[in-house]
């Protein structure tokens, strides 16, 4: 009981980290944006992260459990894997404070994996860690930038092309804007209803499911476009308008950013936790037991209280950074990194939401959206790729040979 | 720039600067602008041998040239290689140091006209009038040119922007041409009066001429930078 109690205490501690500083994030497009407040931000994030966490947060949770540690080969038995998953989670929540201290760009996905990696390497050996699960979650690393890169770029380009071209560009706006809204709607429902517990529970198959997430789009995007019509027009080059129109959808795909940020993120915090319960118990992880729910929940809470109490301010301070980020922008870089970072939570796969948004950014930039961007920060994140991994795995060795020692 | 204290681990932050290039290159045309404009209220004045309160506008042109120079640098000086823009960046910097140029040819200007007070003769007035309104009205045609780049950048440089642009382009090319016309007219009729004119005079005459139409020389440049900067 004190083990479970002690986990689940630093597993808040890092769900806490991670509202405040990866949902600040995440969510600072749309504060910078001038979509919503910097309060109204921190609710959405706190609300939504948890529905995220709750409902789509498993997968990942399952991947950082079960996916880079072989918890069932021979060898290693259920107290050193106990230690194992402390020490791991120690480890993360060491390292992560540590680069908030020192405002370094990494991510706790990339902390908790890569102390992972070190307990498996010390407590079984080369063979216990599952490096063909370890490769593609390092290259999803490499290809969520990008993919968030890429949607962005064809999102800003689509809005170029549909709306600031035409001679009308509000009466274009007021179609095409909730059209792009309504495939938002169809990504998260589709998500919540296809391969989760949700689904199965109500006896969804996965064909209704997608049924359903057709016309949930098709209704937001119809309803948006009834919404919308009374907006006067003012000319060829009335493109505030335009940003108005869109500053209403941002509302939209924040809350789409903090869903999905919950559905990956919420892993970080609880992945290990949600090992060393059974193993508390005497079970084995092996056997199929879902994430209960209550950890995700604890999860959930855990990222809703970070954003809501140091969350507000950094949110504050990087909003205040990106003022040249306009609604259009805003929502093409929502909408290109939040569609990733979903996508991989329902592949199971533990991405950076804060590293997907930057290559989201670029992708924007790219497209000629953007005034200035620095892709120096591209060399910092790679480095803290490289750097991490080693690091995280390195504290996580020690301490594991340390808590070895004493118990 | 201050190092801030919040200890927090946010890539994005390190993605965006605080003030962005267009935004300062904006903002310099502004300060061109105001210097401009006092050049305006002055020089005319000044044709028509009201040398009263000169020095004080020229202190004034002064000073915004010197606010001028602090925003060029400020700028230059802060475009690391790393640093994207939607522009080619060496155009972008021609530019704005084309249209610096304008305040700084004005200074030179005011300051040379502040330490000898040279009578325009009577003849020479209008043209002299003239030839300085035509080159205020290329400043402002430029102004106009330069200020459209913010549609520009909201659109990410569309078509119709673009050729909007051109449009106000073509406006500040036309203005200079005329301006040049005047000038060598004006020219032309001080060559004439020659024999009647100090020789220190006409060199003042002549060299006036010269620096006043530099300015819209100079605001010229700005645009053919500008040109090349939104070209495809």
């Amino acid at each position: 009981m004190l083990i479970i109690g002690g986990s689940a205490a630093i597993a808040f501690y890092m769900a806490w980290s991670i509202g405040s500083n990866d949902v600040a994030n995440s969510m600072a497009t749309a504060v910078g944006a001038k979509a919503i407040t910097f309060k109204q931000a921190v609710l959405i994030a706190g609300v939504l992260n948890l529905v995220g966490a709750v409902f789509v947060g498993g997968h990942v949770t399952d991947t950082v459990r079960k996916g880079i540690v072989d918890v069932q080969s021979a060898g290693i038995s259920n107290h050193i894997l106990l230690i194992g998953f402390i020490a791991s989670l120690l480890a993360a929540a060491f390292w992560v404070t540590l680069s908030t201290w020192k405002e370094m760009p990494i991510s706790t996905t990339h902390s908790i994996i890569g102390a992972l990696i070190g307990f498996g390497l010390i407590a079984g050996g080369v063979q216990t860690v599952i490096w063909g699960k370890v490769g593609s979650v390092v290259a999803s690393w490499i290809l969520s930038p990008l993919s968030g890169c890429i949607i962005a770029f064809l999102v800003f380009k689509i809005i170029t092309i549909t709306i600031f071209s035409k001679d009308n560009p509000v009466k274009a706006a007021k179609i095409v804007g909730p059209i792009i809204f309504g495939f938002t709607a169809l990504l998260i429902v589709s998500s919540l209803f296809v391969k989760t517990a949700f689904g199965e529970n109500y006896d969804i198959s996965e064909s209704t499911g997608l049924l359903y997430a057709v016309l949930a789009a098709l209704i937001v995007a119809l309803i948006g476009i009834i919404l919308l019509r009374k907006i006067p027009e003012r000319g060829p080059e009335d493109y505030d308008t335009v940003e108005k129109i869109f500053r209403k959808l941002q509302v939209g795909t924040s809350c789409y950013v903090a869903f999905a940020h919950g559905a990956n993120d919420v892993a970080n915090a609880i992945g290990p936790v949600a090992s060393i319960i059974p193993l508390a118990q005497g079970l084995s992880i092996g056997s199929q037991v879902e994430v209960p729910i209550w950890l995700l929940t604890l999860g959930g809470i855990g990222i809703g209280i970070g954003c809501m109490t140091w969350g507000k301010r950094v949110m504050k301070t990087v909003g205040s950074r990106i003022t040249s980020l306009t609604n259009t922008r805003g929502f093409s870089v929502d909408f290109g990194a939040a569609t990733t970072v979903l996508v991989a939570s329902k592949l199971g796969l533990p991405i950076s939401t804060s590293h997907t948004v930057v290559g989201a950014v670029i992708g924007v930039g790219l497209a000629r959206g953007l005034e200035a961007i620095d892709l120096g920060i591209i060399k910092k994140i790679v480095t803290s790729w490289l750097l991490t991994l080693p690091i995280a795995a390195g504290t996580s060795i020690v301490i594991f040979l340390a808590l070895n020692m004493i118990f | 720039m201050e190092k801030e204290q919040d200890h927090f681990r946010v890539p994005l932050a390190d993605t965006f600067r605080r003030k962005t290039p267009f935004t300062q290159l904006f903002e310099h045309m502004k300060v061109v602008k105001k210097g401009i404009d006092a050049l305006e209220s002055g020089l005319i004045k000044y044709y028509q041998g009201d040398y009263k309160g000169f020095s004080t506008i020229s202190k004034k042109i002064s000073e915004y040239e010197h606010e001028g120079d602090i925003i060029k640098s400020n700028l230059r000086n802060h475009l690391p290689n790393s640093l994207f823009m939607p522009v080619d960046k060496g155009k972008f910097l021609r530019t704005l140091r084309e249209q610096d140029s304008i305040l700084d040819h004005a200074d030179g200007l005011v300051r040379m006209l502040d330490m000898r007070h040279t009578k325009i003769p009577k003849t020479l007035q209008k043209g002299f009038i003239d030839h300085a309104n035509s080159t205020l009205k290329t400043v402002d045609a430029m102004e106009k040119a330069v200020g459209n780049i913010m549609d520009l950048i909201e659109t990410s440089f569309i078509k119709r922007e673009r050729d909007q642009t051109k449009q106000y382009i073509y406006e500040v090319q036309r203005l200079e041409q005329e301006t040049d016309k005047i000038k060598y007219d004006v020219t032309k009729a001080i060559y004439k009066m020659e024999s009647k004119l100090e020789p220190m005079d006409t060199y003042h005459l002549l060299k006036i001429l010269e620096m006043v139409d530099d300015i819209a020389d100079h605001a010229e440049n700005v645009t053919d930078w500008l040109r090349a900067m939104i070209a495809k």
